[in-house]
């Protein structure tokens, strides 16, 4: 077959070229401009102290964090990988931390959240490389069988979290808590083991193209299950914490597999795969939490604010995710539009 | 299969209809890139013919019915159809309104709409919202009880869950539901089709051609082509070489197409078994360790040896890419394969099976080298540099190891995908047809890698459409219909008689 290379790969290479010589613009760039920007607004809005808004997002954000590098590593599988199980899993979760830690105390508490967090993922595991169920569809069975189990655990618990996980969850050291401390060394773990693992290079391959991964020597169905696997640890282990945090509810997890998937996309990482940002979660997190406390200042309702969250992911989706596999920005494909449908087809040159 | 007999008596239509041109190409040429496809064709199917279309691998004969059907544009020269004016475009939509269809060779039916739909697809016409169904339901079954009798389709069923075969006769029925049909352009429709299916279809195409239809007829089988045909057109490198009415052997279009005649390739195989017998040590072949074998019902068994490079060769789509697959897929259930568990693969399609397009070229080059560059599974920066760096200096790949892969020339990233094979550190590296669209120059420095990387105990099998590459090769297996007809070493590779092993009924034939 032919290979016309587009035009703007050139421009490309000059791009790339000269941003080794110069500083390069980072995918997080745009979510930490925001970030800044909404602090702002709340500094001149109200009249506390101006560190104190980020004092309080460095508490809700850890969570968020945790959820979305499950979820972050999940979309940098490709097209069509996304995991909509996690806020049901949270929920779960919490009342599993909740029971067992109340008889055998909090570590083996987190421990069995983590296990039932597990469990859960190794249902939409089944569905998707067994019976080649769309992920979307498998995570969203595996929510509803999810939700059933919260259900019935809902009706039998009668205990709060352990006090010493409740004070774990609160505690500070100079100021910043533990578990924001503790999720950021988790995401530098996830980051390393994203450029120096086999396994986190085979992740991102399979992102960007699930078939040459495949004819390049990647397992590519061990390296999917082990990510929806991780995915579903990550908001074991956040359902865990939550209970602690705030309290087992059957509503716990719900804002969490929307707002995780927001802050993957803010946060820089590719929607279509093969480009993780684990830096971004934490600016995109810190963003939308800090955005929550600006519209709740100004009285905006929660349907308000979840209108806003998804038009601003439509937005960074459609503008901000500049390098696309192709090399256009989205919103040029947007404006370009049906003039110039790239041919699907390769014509073979045989016969 | 039928014999020419029979056919031959009835067959030629009255003189008067033969006079003129359906259609005519007059120098036509295409090229995709840096390839010639057609260099110059003149060829015209005169109405009420079956014009027989003949030629090995890259010939340029689906370009050729693409060109005639309007799928694609000429690059230069003309195709006039009959009645219309010169200056007419000749597209897709006119062809179609001229009354050309075409059968595919890869089925275009769609898989998830039912026999009736896809023949309502192919002939959309005009009629109220209701009852579309129940017309074309009607049609294509006239059709399909015409042409096959006792064809057994339920015409309510997926294209998609029909076997190969309904699915070749529904292919070609809708072709035929047309009402204006005048050329009709069948690219291999016997392939899949039993003895008696063919059969009905050509006595079929001989009721077509005495109402005037026109028909072109490609097909890899001579015996049906000298049989059924009123002239063939030989075709070779893009050009049509010659034209010759249906009284050739076998023998003399195999050496029109480039091939070489039978009794030759015989002696030759004599000759060669002769001196491996003689030679003790049994040449470089048996020295090796066995990397791969894979039984073989009934035919010859596939073996490949470290230091050995492999040709698969015979033409396109008889099985050579699905032993690739055997090889390469191959795990502790299938059997009857054994292979070597470090190997590698070479796609020949870069775009899509290929390329890692957002990394860079280093990136690409050392993703399937993780056996040599990390340690419980941490991947240590500086040997992947090194690496990296080693094979970018060995091949010349332009723009060096930091650049995009994308920003990479066809060629140049062809180089990166086998030097991923190769840095690997695999025993047997896969190459599925890699050098497509690639220029002359890289692939002889490609080709010089492929050989010092053998000599140095790897075993390379090699999967090429073109047969002047197997040249290059220590042995050669010549597929025909799914199996491995017979097997080369030495100086009995040669184009033309891979050509004419390709093409030999004899030992190919499976039904």
């Amino acid at each position: 077959m032919t290979t016309t290379l587009p035009d703007t790969t050139s421009q490309t290479v000059r791009r790339r070229q000269a941003g080794r010589s110069r500083l390069v613009w980072p995918a997080w760039g745009w979510s930490f401009i925001g970030m800044i920007g909404v602090w702002l607004c709340i500094i001149t809005v109200s009249s506390g102290s101006p560190i104190e808004p980020l004092n309080q997002a460095l508490t809700l954000a850890p969570y968020l964090v945790l959820v979305a590098l499950g979820q972050m590593l999940v979309i940098t599988l490709g097209p069509g990988n996304i995991d909509v199980s996690v806020g049901a899993i949270i929920s779960m979760t919490a009342y599993v931390s909740v029971a067992v830690s109340f008889s055998m105390g909090p570590v083996a508490g987190i421990a069995a959240a983590i296990a039932a967090g597990i469990a859960a993922a190794s249902c939409s595991v089944i569905a998707i490389l067994l019976l080649r169920v769309p992920p979307i569809i498998a995570t969203l069975a595996t929510s509803l069988i999810v939700a059933s189990a919260t259900l019935l655990l809902a009706g039998a618990n009668r205990s709060g979290a352990a006090p010493a996980l409740r004070d774990f969850v609160n505690a500070k050291v100079a100021g910043i808590p533990v578990i924001a401390i503790v999720v950021g060394l988790v995401t530098v773990a996830v980051a390393f083991a994203l450029r120096r693992t086999t396994f986190g290079l085979a992740v991102i391959a399979t992102g960007q193209s699930f078939k040459a991964a495949g004819k390049a020597g990647i397992r590519v169905p061990f390296v999917t299950a082990v990510v929806y696997l991780l995915s579903g640890t990550f908001a074991g282990l956040a359902g865990g914490l939550l209970a602690a945090f705030i309290s087992p509810s059957t509503v716990l997890g719900t804002s969490y597999m929307l707002d995780s998937i927001a802050v993957v996309v803010v946060g820089g990482t590719l929607i279509a795969g093969g480009r993780p940002v684990p830096f971004g979660l934490w600016t995109g997190a810190t963003f939308f939490v800090l955005l929550s406390g600006l519209l709740n200042l100004v009285g905006w309702s929660v349907g308000a604010q979840n209108i806003l969250k998804g038009v601003l992911v439509v937005l960074v989706v459609v503008i901000s995710s500049a390098a696309t596999r192709t090399g256009r920005s989205s919103l040029r494909r947007l404006l370009e539009g049906r003039r110039t449908q790239t041919p699907t087809t390769k014509e073979k040159i045989h016969g | 299969m039928t014999t020419s007999a029979p056919n031959t008596a009835v067959s030629y239509p009255s003189p008067s209809v033969v006079a003129q041109p359906t259609i005519r190409a007059t120098a036509v040429s295409k090229h995709y890139g840096n390839t010639h496809a057609l260099n110059g064709i003149d060829l015209e199917v005169l109405s009420g013919e079956i014009l027989g279309l003949v030629g090995h691998n890259g010939a340029g004969k689906s370009t050729l019915m693409r060109v005639l059907a309007g799928r694609e544009r000429a690059d230069a020269g003309t195709v006039r159809f009959r009645d219309l004016p010169g200056g007419h475009a000749w597209t897709g939509p006119s062809a179609e309104a001229a009354g050309v269809r075409m059968v595919h060779q890869e089925l275009a039916l769609c898989s998830d709409l039912t026999v009736t739909e896809n023949a309502w697809l192919s002939d959309r016409r005009k009629s109220g919202g209701f009852g579309w169904r129940r017309r074309a339901e009607r049609r294509i079954v006239d059709v399909l009880d015409a042409v096959f009798p006792g064809h057994g389709i339920a015409v309510i069923k997926r294209a998609g869950d029909l076997p190969m075969a309904q699915r070749q006769m529904v292919e070609i029925a809708r072709a035929l539901c047309t009402e204006t049909l005048r050329l009709l352009i069948l690219d291999e429709p016997t392939e899949s089709l039993g003895v008696d299916t063919a059969g009905q279809l050509y006595a079929h195409l001989r009721t077509l051609t005495q109402r005037g239809v026109s028909v072109l007829l490609i097909s890899h089988r001579m015996h049906e082509v000298i049989a059924h045909s009123d002239r063939i057109a030989v075709m070779k490198d893009g050009r049509v070489v010659s034209v010759t009415d249906a009284q050739v052997t076998e023998d003399e279009l195999l050496v029109a197409m480039g091939g070489e005649v039978r009794p030759d390739a015989a002696t030759l195989d004599r000759v060669v078994s002769a001196e491996a017998a003689g030679a003790s040590g049994d040449s470089a072949s048996r020295s090796g360790t066995l990397v791969a074998a894979v039984a073989n019902s009934g035919g010859t068994q596939f073996e490949a040896r470290s230091g050995e490079i492999i040709g698969l060769a015979g033409l396109a789509g008889q099985g050579q890419e699905e032993l690739l697959q055997k090889l390469w897929a191959a795990g502790t259930f299938s059997r009857g394969t054994q292979v070597s568990r470090h190997r590698a693969y070479v796609p020949g399609d870069r775009q899509t099976s290929g390329i890692l397009p957002l990394w860079s070229v280093a990136e690409n080059l050392t993703i399937a080298a993780s056996r040599v560059i990390s340690r419980f599974g941490i991947v240590s920066t500086r040997r992947k540099r090194e690496l990296a760096d080693h094979w970018v200096s060995a091949l010349k790949v332009l723009g060096g190891a930091h650049a995009p892969i994308t920003a990479l020339s066809g060629g140049n990233q062809q180089k990166v995908l086998i030097a991923r094979a190769f840095a690997a550190d695999a025993k047997l590296v896969l190459l599925d047809d890699p050098f497509r669209g690639v220029d002359v120059a890289t692939k002889n420095e490609l080709y010089a890698l492929m050989k010092a990387e053998a000599a140095l105990g790897r075993s390379i099998v090699w999967y090429s459409t073109e047969n002047k590459e197997m040249a290059h090769c220590d042995r050669v297996y010549v597929f025909r219909a799914g199996r491995v007809v017979s097997e080369l070493r030495g100086f009995t590779i040669t184009e033309e008689r891979i050509i004419a092993d390709s093409f030999d009924d004899r030992t190919g034939e499976i039904r």
